[in-house]
Formats: structure tokens, C-alpha cells, sequence
């Protein structure tokens, strides 16, 4: 479903070149449920950025579907990520100026739905995550969790196979982002994959597949018995280059 | 998805009134100041009878001084003789033509408690009604026998019958002038051509004069002429020697179907000059013209000099005030990058996101042409205090004034919308999305 193969991702600024992603290897299967980890400034978010095609990588190939996506044109990538792709970010990023119903309703725009069928799914949508009955309210009159539930109403509106979180629950409270939590995975239960980017390590935890990242090198972290009850996971290479690191990294 | 981005654009428009307000008001001062001259141009460089301007023919003979043309260009004087335009009427090798010349008369009403008073009139030969297609009221044109026998008949404008009859049917009646009854044999409906093109030697702009009576009534010297004098030696003593000079103050219109008798008419008058270069007369080289309505007034340079360079000059400061909302605008659509990364996120492409704001751009320049209409309005109204009468009819907006100056605003701040959008559609959607 995502394929990814021996990607890399080089920014330029002036005469210097940061590789924030190198060689990455990665195989996501549809139902997958994804937590990508690592500290700060490691790729994590470029990483999403190219899953999501906000970004084109520098090297290497990117498969959605089967379809290379490094060679489909920006109006290509827009509706493909408009079809296929939802986005939850850290910080809401809903429409302020819109109320909720504006808000959910942008996507099914893009996708040239007719007003009778987006109505439909608005609403399906905003009372999936609860808040049905406040679609008429601007984003400002929501507490944070509310704020990121019609987020979500919103990446899930056009039925998305894939759903990628940018720290879903960075900016709520531990009540709140259990809360959030649940709701992706009643999601994925539904069929929906997800790759969520998180500091969080228990709700890293939750996920079924958890992504480390380093330097720009990926690799897995598989749950074992004894090891997992110690808080320490074993690290399984996806790429040749870069796993002794992550596993020094974690100290396994 | 029209609808949906005009929504969106009057979300953002009242989002942010202030920089909006300033946007339309750059607009509209622009357009206000670009619709003002455009309008005085246009209007004056408007065909005044289109469908047979160019079969209307302004006469033009070289008959000036053999030392020194008549003006700068070479060109011949730009009215003829007496003896020339009343020997070209008698001829009659045009379908139409017509002689004429500017008047100024007093009008002495009947009744005790009326006063007499001074009108501007137009002395000319019958023609000059079916060729210019003016439209009467009451009755008609008076006869070319009238012309030849020096009746005393009158055709009065829709105005100076309402003065004088009270806007009755005075067709049969006496008016008193300069001493003469004048029958009347027509009243002219509303007629006022702009520019005033049958005679702009007297003002392109005036109005039509109030009264017209035979051209022939001028061979005495009763009627006083109004219109410009110009010799190039003495005249001699006396009326008749007056009429009989080289002083040139008549004009004279033909109407030629096509070009086959404009070609005749021409070879005409070369041999009219030739046999009167015989006679003496007509010592420089051949230089007759035929001008059509068109060719006629861009000779006489109907549209002022000044007021070209005014439309110049309005049209640059519009392109200031564009550039000022090429600068507000940019201010504006860059701090909505993260908004611009979360729509393509959420899968808008770039002609989405062009047209959403190009929408934006549309409805502030419509906005803004409202507003420009209401300037411009206003700005021909002082354009029509500052020069008057003569400028009055030409300081109008018309319906296709009004249509350009709302396309021109609408152009103009899609134009001035491109660089912004173009700016704000080429932010990286991830790094806005990061920064929110």
C-alpha cells in the first residue's frame, strides 16, 4: 500500500545540505496503525511530510498504491492526497475565521462533491467525534480536544485510506489526548491506516507497528516479552545503513 | 465552486477591513481618476453620425496666399471663400451638399412684457437638414427655391420654440428678426451631436444654435455672422467687395455615397481651381481635400491636445494605485500562508487556491470600481464646473463608460492580484503547517 525504497530527503540552504531523510525503507500495509518516534529534528515530520506529498523526496522511491508518486504533477499529488490521505496536525489547524461545519466541509470541496452528499458526511462526521450538535460554532468556542476531534471529523470526511497524525495529542492534556487516542483507534479498527508521529511513548505504545527514527534512519521497534515490561523494545533494521546506531540509540 | 470562493472572499474582506478598505481605496481613486479623462476622450472622440460618417465629406480649397500656406501643416484654410462655396453649391455634383455659416441675431417676440433677445443661429442651405439627419418636430427643411429666392423662413430648435410658442406646433407662424418677419416652416426635435461636428471651427463642443435660416438671406448684410474671419489681403470696401474677396468664412459639407463619387467630386474641384487659376485665382498648387467625418475632426484636432496628456497621466496614477494594492494585497494573501499549506494539505492544487484568490482580488476591484464610478462621477461634474457650458453633454458617464470602468477595475486587480497569489500559492505547505 506505502512503499518506500531507499528514500532520501536533502534540504539545501545556501552551501550547506542537511539530509533529513537517508535510505529509508519502509513497508505499510493497509490496517496498519504506525507510531513514528525519535527525538527532535530526527525526520519525523519530513518523514509525514513525504508520506503525506507535502513534500517530494530527494531520492530514492515512493509508491502509494502502486503509483510512483515522485513522478505525478503538483495538481496530480493534490488530488491524490485529497482522495486518499487525511491529515491531523498538533496544532488543530482548523479555519478560524469558519465555523465547524466550513471547516469539515473544505476537503469534500476539493473533491467536487455536491452539496447534498458533503452535508451528508459533515454531519456523519461531526457526530462520530460528538460534536454534531455545535457545527454552527467557530473554532474559538471549542476547548483544544473538541478542537482536534472536528480535525479529525475533517480528515475523515472524504473517507481517506490513510491517516496521518503530526502529534495528534501534543497539545492536549493526558485526559484529553486518551480521549484522541481512542477515537484513532476505534478509526483503525474501521479500516483506516494510520501513521501517527509522537513523543508520547505510551501511546506510541498503542500503536501496532512503532517507527523509530534517528539522523534521518528509520527502523522498527518490535515488542518482546521482558524486554517490553522493562520499557525496552528490540530494534529491527528497515535499511542496511544506520541500525547499530538506533540500537545503540536505545541501548539494546 | 464560484460561489463557494465569493463566500470565502467576503469572509476574508471582512476579516480584515482595514486593509481592505485600503485596497478599494486605491481601486477607486485610480479608476475615479483613469474613468474621468477616459470619459471626456472618449466622449469627445466619439463619431457623431456613425452610420454615414463616411459619406460625409468636409470641403477644403487651397485658394490662400501663393507665398505662405495657410497653416503649418500645408494644409489648405480650413473654410472656403463665399464665391467658392456659393459657385460649388450651384453646381450641384454632389448628391448632397450644403454651405453654411455662424449667425448671431436678436429675436423680437410679440407682447407688450416680452423683451427682445440675442440668439446664435446658423445661416445654411437646405441641404443642411437631409444631410446631417436632423430630426423635426413640427414641419421640415424649407426648399432650395426658398434658398434661391432669399425667403424669409425659419427652422427653430425644440428650445426656442418652447421660448417663443410655448412648445406649440408654431410651424406657419411669424418671428421677428433684425427688423424681417421670419415664417417658420420646422421645428427641430432634440439634436445635439457631440462633438458639434458641421461646424467645429466655431467650437466642437457648443451647442446647437438655436435657429437656422437660408444661407442666400447672407448675400445681404442684415443677418450678422458669427463665425471666424480669415484673409490673407484685404477684402476692399463694402458688403458686396467683402463677399466677393478671398476671405474665407464658409464652410461646406458634401454627401458622397461612395467612392466612385467622392473620386468625381474630387476631380471636380481640381477642375474648378484649374479654370479659376485661369481667371488668377488659386496661385498655389493644387491642394483640394475631401475629409470624411472621422479624418475631419482628428484634422481639426477635436480631442484637445491637453486632455490627452491628461488621460495619460490619470492612466499612470491608476498604475500607481495598482501597485499600492500589488503591496497591500501581497501583505495580505502571505499571512494567510498557513492557511494556504492547510488547504493543499487537505488537497487543494494550485488553480484552487489561484482562484480562490484571484476571487478575492475580483471582488475588492469590483469593489473598488464602485467606488472609481462614484469618484468619476463626481470628478465630470468638476470638470463641467471648471470649463463650463462647453464641456457640459461631455462630462456623462454612458453605459459603456460605466461597463469599462467596472471591466478595467475587475482587470486591473486581477492583474494586480497575480504576483501575491502566485507569491502565496509557492509557500511550502509543510513548513506552514509546522509553523501554526
Amino acid at each position: 500500500m506505502l512503499k518506500m525504497k531507499q528514500l532520501g530527503k536533502v534540504f539545501h540552504t545556501g552551501e550547506v545540505s542537511t539530509h533529513a531523510l537517508r535510505e529509508v525503507d519502509l513497508h505499510v500495509k493497509e490496517g496498519d496503525f504506525v507510531s513514528v518516534t525519535g527525538p527532535s529534528g530526527s525526520g519525523k515530520t519530513t518523514f509525514l511530510n513525504i508520506a503525506g506529498l507535502l513534500e517530494v523526496a530527494s531520492s530514492g522511491e515512493f509508491l502509494l498504491d502502486g503509483d510512483n508518486v515522485n513522478l505525478l504533477s503538483d495538481s496530480q499529488r493534490s488530488k491524490m492526497r485529497n482522495q486518499k490521505i487525511g491529515f491531523i496536525f498538533q496544532g488543530f489547524n482548523l479555519i478560524p475565521e469558519l465555523n465547524l461545519f466550513d471547516n469539515v466541509d473544505v476537503p469534500l470541496r476539493y473533491r467536487g462533491f455536491d452539496a447534498k452528499e458533503r452535508k451528508r458526511r459533515i454531519e456523519q462526521q461531526l457526530e462520530l467525534v460528538g460534536l454534531a450538535s455545535r457545527m454552527k460554532h467557530l473554532p474559538s468556542q471549542l476547548s483544544g480536544g473538541q478542537q482536534q476531534r472536528v480535525a479529525i471529523a475533517r480528515a475523515l470526511a472524504t473517507s481517506p485510506r490513510f491517516l496521518l497524525a503530526d502529534e495528534p495529542t501534543g497539545n492536549l492534556d493526558s485526559q484529553m489526548a486518551q480521549s484522541v487516542m481512542a477515537l484513532l483507534e476505534d478509526i483503525n479498527r474501521q479500516g483506516t491506516t494510520i501513521i501517527m508521529v509522537t513523543h508520547d511513548h505510551g501511546l506510541a505504545q498503542r500503536a501496532k507497528r512503532q517507527i523509530f527514527i534517528k539522523d534521518g534512519r528509520v527502523s522498527e521497534l518490535t515488542a518482546v516479552e521482558g524486554l517490553h515490561s522493562a520499557g525496552l523494545e528490540r530494534v529491527t533494521p528497515l535499511h542496511t545503513h544506520g541500525s547499530a546506531d538506533a540500537a545503540r540509540q536505545l541501548g539494546v | 465552486m464560484l460561489a463557494y470562493y465569493l463566500r470565502l472572499a467576503l469572509i476574508s474582506i471582512r476579516q480584515s477591513p482595514g486593509l481592505s478598505l485600503l485596497m478599494v481605496l486605491a481601486i477607486g481613486l485610480g479608476i475615479g481618476a483613469a474613468m474621468t479623462t477616459v470619459t471626456v476622450n472618449y466622449l469627445m472622440s466619439a463619431n457623431p453620425i456613425p452610420h454615414k460618417s463616411e459619406q460625409l465629406f468636409y470641403v477644403q480649397l487651397d485658394s490662400w496666399d501663393p507665398h505662405q500656406a495657410a497653416n503649418e501643416n500645408g494644409d489648405p484654410p480650413d473654410q472656403l471663400t463665399y464665391r467658392d462655396a456659393t459657385a460649388l453649391l450651384a453646381a450641384k455634383k454632389a448628391y448632397r451638399q450644403v454651405i453654411q455659416a455662424q449667425i448671431g441675431t436678436v429675436v423680437e417676440p410679440e407682447g407688450k412684457d416680452s423683451l427682445p433677445f440675442q440668439v446664435s443661429g446658423r445661416a445654411n442651405s437646405a441641404d443642411f437638414f437631409a444631410i446631417f439627419d436632423v430630426p423635426f418636430l413640427y414641419g421640415g427643411a424649407w426648399s432650395e427655391t426658398a434658398d434661391s429666392e432669399q425667403q424669409h423662413v425659419v427652422v427653430l430648435s425644440q428650445s426656442l420654440n418652447e421660448r417663443l410658442f410655448g412648445g406649440k406646433d408654431s410651424v406657419g407662424q411669424k418671428v421677428k428678426m433684425a427688423g424681417d418677419y421670419y415664417q417658420v416652416v420646422g421645428v427641430m426635435a432634440n439634436w445635439q451631436p457631440r462633438p458639434r461636428f458641421y461646424d467645429v471651427t466655431t467650437g466642437a463642443f457648443n451647442e446647437v444654435e438655436e435657429l437656422f435660416v437660408p444661407f442666400s438671406l447672407l448675400a445681404e448684410p442684415k443677418l450678422s455672422r458669427n463665425g471666424n474671419t480669415n484673409c490673407w489681403k484685404p477684402s476692399g470696401e463694402g458688403y458686396p467687395a467683402f463677399l466677393n474677396s478671398e476671405c474665407v468664412w464658409t464652410q461646406m459639407w458634401v454627401e458622397l455615397r461612395n467612392d466612385s463619387e467622392k473620386q468625381q467630386y474630387l476631380d471636380f474641384l481640381n477642375a474648378y481651381v484649374e479654370e479659376q487659376k485661369k481667371l488668377g485665382r488659386f496661385a498655389r498648387p493644387l491642394n483640394n481635400r475631401l475629409s470624411d467625418v472621422m479624418q475631419w475632426m482628428e484634422n481639426q484636432q477635436v480631442v484637445a491636445e491637453d486632455a490627452s496628456l491628461m488621460m495619460v497621466m490619470s492612466l499612470m496614477f491608476l498604475l500607481v494605485c495598482l501597485l499600492n494594492t500589488i503591496g497591500l494585497l501581497l501583505a495580505k494573501f502571505l499571512s494567510k500562508a498557513p492557511q494556504i499549506g492547510l488547504r493543499q494539505a487537505l488537497g487543494a492544487s494550485r488553480q484552487h487556491l489561484f482562484a480562490q484568490y484571484l476571487t478575492e482580488a475580483g471582488c475588492i476591484g469590483l469593489a473598488g470600481g464602485l467606488l472609481g464610478l462614484l469618484l468619476a462621477w463626481l470628478g465630470l461634474q468638476g470638470v463641467t464646473l471648471l470649463y463650463g457650458d462647453s464641456m457640459k453633454g461631455l462630462a456623462e458617464l454612458d453605459w459603456v463608460m460605466v461597463l469599462l470602468a467596472m471591466g478595467l477595475a475587475l482587470l486591473s486587480s486581477l492583474l494586480a492580484g497575480l504576483y501575491p497569489t502566485w507569491r502565496a500559492c509557492t509557500v511550502q505547505p509543510s513548513q506552514q503547517l509546522k509553523s501554526q
